[in-house]
């Protein structure tokens, strides 16, 4: 079963259409007082619940913006946001 | 008053039996796929640790160990691990034998396809290596392709022209129910509690042990504890707050209507997404590509359908017509160096993790399992897993199954 993802200027699209960004994880830590080991912890190991979470996608087949949404693992669908969408 | 069967040849026999769930095992695997069931077996029969059970929150199965394509081979790129695969080959002949259980080995041989003057420096690259190491495989010409698997095209026509293949004789395609049911049967006639239906939920710690999981069945304590989840792994080491460098992908698989036998090798191509090999149904069954999100469904789409078509009959112009009969969708627990984790005292003393096989988990099952068994029994990481140790992607040390860091996304 395909689904599909709610672009803020595309409205609802095919998943096809869009990159997937990888979870939202806050800013990028400083470069300056990173350890090795925790850059590579950082860049790779996720922790992945079952349950929704905060993600980052590319309209790479439309209109070429990125957005964020929430969407549930188990069920690939996205899931209304808890409270304002903008967080 | 039960009636008699008139034909007792008709009488199916239970290859195991349920039993009851015990409060307390020694050993507790959470995952009844491949990996688990072949490690409860190995704990029972090589180690006499028997008091053991397999936690499966559907049927055992029912993860990629009852969806894959069934493909085996050895033929990696690291010696590392050319080594545990070329191990694992060998182990289908031998389980055939010591499960009593006909697991349908059909040593056929595979052929992977190159479409680039880079991909066939990379084949001859992996030729040497499987050489060197005592596991057969060879290029082959465009001529040579053709001459082993007639329906290939290998004209200037295809969208990406075959240049090269490496031919491995040794693989071939195993029945994974089979491997499934067999082990089952094996494990439990040593004694292994397998439970279905019993969703693990959580994990109790205390200090530095695992001392049990929280199930839909009730708690159910342990000295020691194995996460063998295959592609759920990750949500299962969430529970106890672990991260792991693992992408739950869904990988799609098909299989066409029955035709008469034609092709008689396994066959992939990188540059189509596509391997397929004809089952003794008769059928093609073919894998696609990954789908990109991170997932835990089964759910398949459309989407691959149209795409394994265009690619099949574009390699393969005899397929132009063949329908697809089914679809389905399993999950493959990808890491950045496409090499397995198996490790253990993972932060807890007692807890091991088997995971990250992506989509080689199906042929490496049995070995794995024998390995893990060895590691859980003792305590102590056998020599041939150190090179599959977590920390390794701490020390930015891949096992270099691909040339670089795999990405699944634009993240990073
Ligand atoms: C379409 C497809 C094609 C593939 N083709 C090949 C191939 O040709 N060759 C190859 O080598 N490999 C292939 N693979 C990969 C292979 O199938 C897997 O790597 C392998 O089956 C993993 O086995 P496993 O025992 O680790 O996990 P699984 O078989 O996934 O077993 C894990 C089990 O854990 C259970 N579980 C999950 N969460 C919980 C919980 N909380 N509590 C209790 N139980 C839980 C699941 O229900 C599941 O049954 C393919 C995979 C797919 C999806
Ligand atoms: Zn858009």
């Amino acid at each position: 079963m395909t689904f599909r993802l709610t672009c803020p200027v595309c409205g609802k699209r095919d998943v096809y259409e869009f990159t997937f960004g990888g979870q939202e994880r806050g800013p990028r830590p400083e470069q300056e007082e990173l350890s090795a080991e925790d850059h590579f912890r950082w860049m790779q190991f996720r922790m992945i619940p079952c349950e929704p979470q905060e993600e980052w996608w590319y309209h790479a087949q439309g209109c070429g913006v990125w957005f964020r949404t929430t969407r549930d693992p188990g069920t690939n669908l996205e899931v209304e946001g808890d409270g304002d969408g903008d967080e | 008053m039960t009636v008699k069967p008139s034909f007792n040849w008709l009488r199916l026999r239970r290859l195991w039996r349920p039993a009851p769930v015990r409060r307390h095992y020694d050993v507790v695997i959470i995952g009844g796929g491949i990996h688990g069931l072949a490690t409860a077996y190995y704990l029972a029969r090589a180690h006499g640790i028997r008091d053991v059970a397999v936690l499966e929150s559907h049927y055992i199965g029912f993860g990629g160990s009852g969806r894959n394509t069934a493909i085996v081979r050895a033929n990696q790129r690291t010696p590392e691990n050319v080594r545990l695969y070329d191990e694992g080959l060998k182990l289908w002949r031998t389980l055939t034998d010591e499960l009593d259980f006909n697991l349908m080995f059909f040593n056929c041989g595979t052929l992977m396809l190159g479409h680039s003057e880079a991909a066939v420096d990379g084949y001859r690259m992996l030729a040497s290596t499987h050489n060197l190491l005592g596991v057969k495989s060879e290029v082959l010409d465009p001529l040579q392709c053709a001459e082993l698997i007639p329906g290939l095209d290998i004209s200037d026509r295809p969208a990406f022209p075959i240049q090269a293949g490496l031919y491995h004789p040794p693989g071939g395609v195993v029945r994974h129910d089979a491997v499934v049911w067999g082990l089952a049967k094996g494990a439990a006639a040593h004694g292994v509690h397998i439970h279905q239906g019993c969703e693990v939920q959580g994990i109790d710690t205390d200090g530095s042990r695992v001392t049990g999981v929280r199930t839909s069945l009730g708690t159910i304590r342990c000295n020691r504890l194995g996460i063998m989840a295959g592609g759920y792994s990750t949500a299962v080491a969430a529970m106890v707050g672990i991260e792991l460098p693992i992408h739950p992908l869904t990988i799609q698989a098909m299989v066409t209507h029955p035709l008469k036998p034609f092709l008689h090798h396994v066959f992939s191509s990188g540059a189509y997404h596509v391997y397929a090999n004809q089952t003794l149904k008769g059928e093609i069954a073919t894998g696609a590509h990954m789908d990109p999100q991170v997932n835990y469904t089964n759910d398949a789409t459309a989407y691959y359908l149209k795409h394994q078509a265009e690619a099949l009959v574009d390699l393969m112009p005899v397929l132009r017509g063949v329908r697809f009969m089914r679809i389905w969708a399993g999950l493959a627990d990808m890491t950045p160096d496409m090499a397995p984790i198996m490790e253990g005292h993972l932060r807890y003393d007692d807890l091991y993790l088997d995971a990250g096989w992506g989509y080689f988990g199906f042929k490496s099952g049995p070995v794995a399992g024998k390995y893990m068994a060895d590691y859980m029994a003792t305590g102590e990481r056998p020599e041939i897993l150190e090179a599959f140790q977590l920390k390794r992607f701490l020390e930015g040390r891949y096992s270099g199954e691909t040339a670089a860091v795999m990405k699944y996304g634009h993240w990073d």
